[in-house]
């Protein structure tokens, strides 16, 4: 493998758009370097190691929304005072990330691109209507598209991500003051866990009812989900046990897991059901 | 594919001594410090960052070696193990695991004590769960980790009111 | 200065400055906790090649043909072989394995070919180029398609595929039936658990000049060991050395010959170089064998006031495409059956059957923690139809100091009633059990359980849900009988020791027992250090070179701490009665005036110091007589092996203890959390107490991954999680709190009155936790792990309304 270490967003693109053989960007490896030892993925001619660009690393505000590097670590996120103020549950599921070591090594940018559906950062940034910035090398040096993230995964493994291009930014708006939103995921241990679903959720009040919510899923459908048909329970709603009852039943239909190693379908549903209506709950109390 | 002569020069600082090593362009951090460096104190666990043996501090932060490209490393800070002990006397936390029976079989021992050294490094005083998350990503088959808990544990600084 | 001055006078050594039962830290921490100890991955010799194997990966299939010739045609390939090219001398308990396979393959880590090579990723590359064309046959699943009609044979000489049986009986089982008021049966199905040693298996093999073999090897039994691979690999016994580098965990997975170790010694021998044979973590997971899956089918029954009356078991093991010692499990699960509490009517069959599933070995309790769950469960079962508490039960049924049980073991201690106690108290047991009880009997009176639950505080709920009523408490206990002596398999269950003073006083121990993590080193020096009146640091433990130290049957049954502590303990005392001797000689004392502490030669009745031992041992080899200190010493225990009928004192003592679990369930995702486990054994005595806390910690952690999460999961012979992902280790927050307490009952075999402790902690623990979650959410689960799926299955099945 040839090594590549650009210092600057072009300089990556213009590397990795050039380039005739396979070439792979690389940011923390964490996921990329098992898959390569076990052979579960081909090794490239040669890797771009995107984590010296600077411009891709560290929380900052940007025209009122909160820009995140694609480069910066699951600790780094956590850490960040602004991120802890403006998106809580994004720095609780990065938090919630394996351990430590991976943590510290892993990058938001490298957790959305390999498309798990069990990414943890993913289903916060549903939540939070994130949208993602992707750069694509042109003879006048980078273009930026912006993808919502919504839209940003086709399928496990599989994003909008066209070969050439990379993810540099994800940017979003920070919670309101007095919004609810929680995350929590389900694995069969407390730590180093893959979750075997997740669940978030997000609520503004206005006039007593419901005006704005946001339900996301992870590790049930092949991309992580956004729960549109618990969503649309909530809106205009206040928090009764009928509603989260409603919900429930709503997010039980609309999920799509399958049957794994880790747990079986109607386990996940169970489980998802019982998640969502633990936050639902709390929400209601608070 | 282009063939090439799959070997890159690597510098680094490893516990505090500069070098300079050929290394496969696969290889991976642990590849290196074990058989070009001869750091073996950093062990081979399961190559996939699910067991935390091969835990070494990269540039002040705890990882696993089995993840990191050595060509990664270029210009890095490396500390293993072997760079704690120094003039021949055992670092803290290296006697707090031999004074509290923190050892068994010993070879998830050496990326145990590396992730509390990050841990210590950051904070001080961590509680019990504190130091429950520091080590989350490090298995031991042998001790039920109650005693690596308090070996690390004794070694938090307590301010007055714990006292 | 005078001598006598340099000599500090130390007081008269009195009970509380004795060495035994404090805590003393492992001699080899320091090496470990440096990074200094070379384990096998880390050792290196000059033109060492690296071993690779390859693999059926098919569960059951016969060979047509190999093609090598790719692989070596490839650059830096030494030595390819396969069966045609080795002897294939059969091999292991049931004789039905070779280190490479030559027709068929009856598993998925069978062995096929191997390669030596220059580099580790040669090795690899070139067992990727071996072609092996197989016919595929059809695959036996489990015990129940290998016993099935028409079910294909798996080996030729088995038609049955029911290698071994074995039965066991005492009494009269329909006496029992006749005398009981109820009777309780169900089925129990228990898992494969991996040993998930975190340092892989591996060997280095090389010979020398003359033809000796040296192997850098991790057994637990190097002396066996030693000579079953004489024949194996065609070199004589006496040729060969073992040197045993630290071990990255043991836990019975290295009492066996593996097929990865005669491969590494045919490498070498092909290719006159030394080979290295390490496993990846995978390799680890799929080609070493596991805990014993088993179904246990138990019958037992009660009189209206608790006394048991019958146990008659029935059970399969699967025994996987070849056998190894795990087959004889049976052996220790029958000792449980028969033996733990007092039972006039015991009868048991197992059959041990071939199947193409990967293969079970020893493993941490040999067959106990299954044994043991099947039971425990079943007595909290039986109390609950007689309306008693399972302590109550337990307590009644309780055997005394003094006892025989029925299958002929002479209990010359037990504390088995304190021990039930003591975790009975420390758990606050009727209080908690009670107040589960309650609430339960609440929820199922109400149909709307949610409202009815109590309320718990955020702090009870813990972590993960801080709002929820859905949390109920319990408490649940289970008790072990194990072997706390030895356990007389051979026909020896020895150990001998060499001790060797220098004229400094200094000690070298050796030892034929191993260290493989359990502390056993540390104990044996204690245990000399107080025999011989010498400080910790005086004591050198050599105990991993055949080529020096004398005979032992190995690490395994619990036996290090009793039968090496025993041969160490009078080989220190020989030593010390020549001491005392020669300073009686040259003190112009008797030696029963004498003393000798912290290194000094004392006067036995003030205490005052005398001379120094390094003095005396100068005075003796320099002397008029011209004499040096070195005892030895065989230790054989007072136990007999079985007789035909499985009757027998088969150790030397017997160790008991008591495990009571206190678990919260989530009723919503079916979460076991296990918050406190309370553990009181009957250790005989306490040695090291650092040491054993540490083994009983383990011991709990282990048995609730067993309990909780860990399962090799095995569908058509193939392993579906061979990696730390999918197979679910306990981490730094599953431990639990744990209250330990120990039961001191002086064993008068033991050294010191010390039992053995390595396996005991991991056995009751599943069945503890098992019972406490009937406790507390009022479901039997009769089938482990107790993974959040599982029990929330048990849970709606449950509440749904009875039809």
């Amino acid at each position: 493998m040839i090594y590549h270490r650009p210092k600057t967003i072009e300089e990556a693109l213009s590397l990795i758009g050039r380039s005739a053989w396979p070439v792979s960007p690389l940011a923390g490896g964490t996921d990329l370097l098992p898959r390569w030892s076990a052979g579960v993925q081909d090794r490239p001619a040669s890797i771009v190691d995107l984590k010296h660009i600077e411009d891709l690393k560290g929380v900052s505000r940007a025209n009122g929304d909160i820009r995140i590097g694609a480069c910066t670590s699951m600790s780094e996120i956590e850490a960040d005072p602004l991120i802890r103020a403006a998106a809580p549950i994004l720095a609780e599921a990065v938090g919630r990330v394996a351990c430590p070591q991976i943590r510290n090594r892993a990058s938001i940018g490298g957790n959305l691109c390999n498309a798990s559906p069990a990414a943890d950062s993913a289903i916060p940034l549903l939540l939070l209507d994130a949208e993602v910035e992707v750069a694509t090398h042109t003879d006048s040096g980078a273009t930026i598209r912006t993808v919502p993230i919504e839209e940003f995964f086709k399928g496990p493994g599989a994003t909008v991500v066209a070969p050439g291009e990379i993810v540099t930014h994800l940017r979003f708006k920070p919670v309101p003051q007095g919004a609810f939103s929680a995350w929590d995921k389900f694995g069969t241990r407390p730590a180093m866990e893959i979750a075997v679903a997740s669940v978030g959720v997000a609520v503004e009040l206005g006039g007593g009812v419901i005006s704005r919510a946001r339900v996301g899923y992870g590790s049930v459908a092949p991309v992580p989900l956004r729960g549109k048909a618990a969503e649309a329970e909530l809106l205009g709603m206040a928090l009764s046990p009928e509603v989260i009852n409603r919900c429930e039943n709503a997010a039980r239909e609309e999920i799509k897991p399958i049957t794994d190693v880790r747990a079986s379908q109607a386990y996940r549903r169970d489980v998802v059901a019982a998640m969502l209506r633990r936050i639902l709950q709390r929400a209601a109390s608070s | 594919m282009p063939q090439v002569l799959d070997r890159i020069q690597i510098g680094m600082v490893v516990n505090g001594e500069s070098v300079t090593i050929m290394a496969p362009s696969t290889a991976t951090l642990l590849d290196v410090l074990r058989n070009g460096l001869e750091l073996t104190g950093t062990k081979y666990g399961c190559g996939e960052g699910e067991c935390g043996a091969c835990s070494v501090l990269l540039d002040g932060r705890v990882v696993n070696s089995c993840l990191v490209l050595a060509v990664e490393c270029e210009g890095s800070k490396v500390l293993t193990i072997e760079g704690l002990e120094s003039n021949g006397q055992l670092h803290p936390i290296q006697k707090a695991f031999v004074d509290y029976g923190a050892v068994q079989c010993g070879f998830c021992t050496p990326g145990m004590i590396m992730a509390a050294y990050a841990l210590l490094e950051s904070n001080p005083a961590p509680t019990e769960d504190e130091v429950k998350r520091g080590l989350e990503g490090n298995l031991c088959r042998c001790t039920g980790y109650q005693k690596i808990i308090e070996a690390i544990l004794s070694l938090a600084v307590r301010g007055a009111d714990d006292v | 200065m005078f001598e006598a001055a340099s000599v500090a006078t130390p007081k008269r050594r009195t009970k509380k400055d004795t060495l035994i039962g404090r805590r003393i830290p492992k001699l080899d921490a320091p090496e470990k906790a440096t990074g200094l100890a070379r384990y096998i991955e880390d050792l290196n010799f000059p033109r060492m090649l690296y071993g690779k194997i390859l693999f059926a990966d098919r569960p059951h299939a016969r060979i047509v043909s190999i093609d090598t010739s790719a692989a070596r045609a490839m650059r830096g390939v030494r030595a390819v072989i396969t069966a045609a090219d080795i002897n294939l001398v059969p091999f292991g308990y049931g004789q039905d394995n070779t280190a490479l396979k030559a027709d068929k393959v009856t598993c998925i880590r069978d062995e096929v070919a191997a390669v030596a090579a220059d580099t580790p990723e040669i090795a690899a590359e070139a067992v990727k180029r071996i072609r092996v064309t197989y016919e595929d046959l059809p695959v036996v699943a489990s015990p129940e398609e290998a016993v099935a009609d028409g079910a294909p044979i798996i080996h030729e000489k088995i038609a049955d595929n029911t290698p071994f049986r074995y039965d066991y009986s005492h009494g009269d089982i329909e006496a029992g039936v006749g005398d009981s008021h109820i009777i309780v049966e169900d089925t129990y199905t228990l898992q494969r658990q991996a040993h998930c040693c975190l340092g892989t298996s591996g060997i280095i093999a090389s010979f020398d000049a003359d033809g000796r073999l040296t192997l850098h090897s991790l057994t637990q039994v190097p002396f066996l060991y030693k000579n079953d691979l004489a024949r194996i690999v065609g070199v004589a016994p006496e040729k060969i050395r073992i040197i045993q580098p630290p071990i990255g965990g043991g836990f019975g997975s290295k009492l066996d010959i593996h097929p990865f170790e005669p491969i590494c010694i045919f490498l070498a021998m092909k290719t006159s170089r030394p080979v290295k044979l390490v496993f990846t973590r995978e390799e680890e997971f799929l080609a070493t064998p596991t805990r014993q899956n088993a179904v246990i089918y138990m019958r037992s029954g009660a009189r209206k006031d608790g006394t048991f009356t019958f146990r008659d078991v029935r059970m399969t093991l699967d025994n996987g495409g070849r056998t190894s010692w795990g087959a004889t499990t049976p052996w220790i699960m029958m000792r449980s059956f028969s033996s733990l509490y007092r039972v006039p009517h015991v009868r048991q069959h197992a059959d041990i059957i071939y199947t193409n599933n990967i293969y079970a070995c020893a493993f941490r309790g040999y067959g106990n923690p299954q044994a043991t769950f099947a039971l425990e469960s079943q007595i909290d079962q039986l109390a609950d139809e007689l309306g008693m508490d399972p302590l109550d039960v337990r307590l009644i049924n309780a055997q005394k100091p003094g006892e025989t049980t029925g299958q002929g073991m002479v209990l010359r201690t037990c504390g088995l009633k304190e021990c039930l106690e003591t975790s009975a108290a420390n758990a606050g047991w009727e209080t908690k059990r009670r107040e589960a009880e309650a609430s339960r009997n609440q929820q199922t009176e109400t149909p709307n359980r949610a409202a009815t639950v109590r309320e718990r505080t955020k702090e009870q709920a813990g972590i993960a849900c801080s709002h929820c009523r859905s949390m109920v408490r319990g408490v649940g206990m289970a008790s072990f009988f194990h072997v706390g002596g030895g356990a007389k398999i051979y026909r020896s269950d020895g150990c001998g020791t060499i001790l060797k003073l220098d004229d400094f006083g200094a000690v070298t121990v050796l030892t034929g027992s191993s260290e493989i993590g359990q502390g056993s080193e540390t104990v044996l020096a204690q245990i000399v250090a107080e025999g011989l009146g010498l400080p910790m640091k005086n004591i050198r433990v050599i105990n991993n070179d055949t080529e020096l130290t004398p005979w032992d049957v190995g690490v395994h049954a619990s036996r290090t701490t009793f039968i090496a502590g025993n041969s160490v303990l009078r080989a220190a005392r020989e030593a010390r009665r020549k001491l005392l001797a020669a300073a009686a000689a040259r003190l112009k004392r008797e030696p029963d005036q004498l003393d000798l502490s912290e290194g000094k030669v004392v006067d036995g009745a003030t205490g005052e110091a005398l001379e120094s031992i390094g003095k005396i041992i100068r005075g003796l080899h320099f002397g008029s007589k011209n004499e040096l200190i070195m005892t030895t010493d065989f230790y054989e225990p007072p136990s007999t092996a079985p007789d035909e009928d499985q009757m027998g004192d088969i150790s030397a003592c017997y160790a008991f203890g008591t495990h009571v679990a206190e678990v919260e369930v989530d009723l919503d995702t079916g979460v076991v959390k296990v918050i406190k486990v309370c553990a009181t054994h009957d250790v005989g005595r306490v040695i090291n107490r650092l040491g054993l806390e540490g083994q009983i910690e383990g011991g709990i952690v282990q048995g609730l991954g067993y309990c909780l999460s860990e399962e090799v999961k095995v569908s058509e012979g193939r392993v579906l999680n061979p990696s730390f992902t999918d197979y679910k280790l306990m981490t730094t927050w599953d431990v639990p709190e744990m209250e330990l307490s120990f039961v001191e009952t002086n064993d008068p075999a033991g050294p010191y009155g010390a039992k053995g402790v390595g396996e005991s902690p991991l056995i009751p623990v599943a069945a503890a936790v098992a019972n406490a979650v009937y406790n507390a959410a009022g479901v039997r689960i009769r089938e482990l792990p107790l993974t959040p799926e599982k029990v929330l299955a048990h849970l709606k099945a449950a509440s749904r309304p009875a039809e």
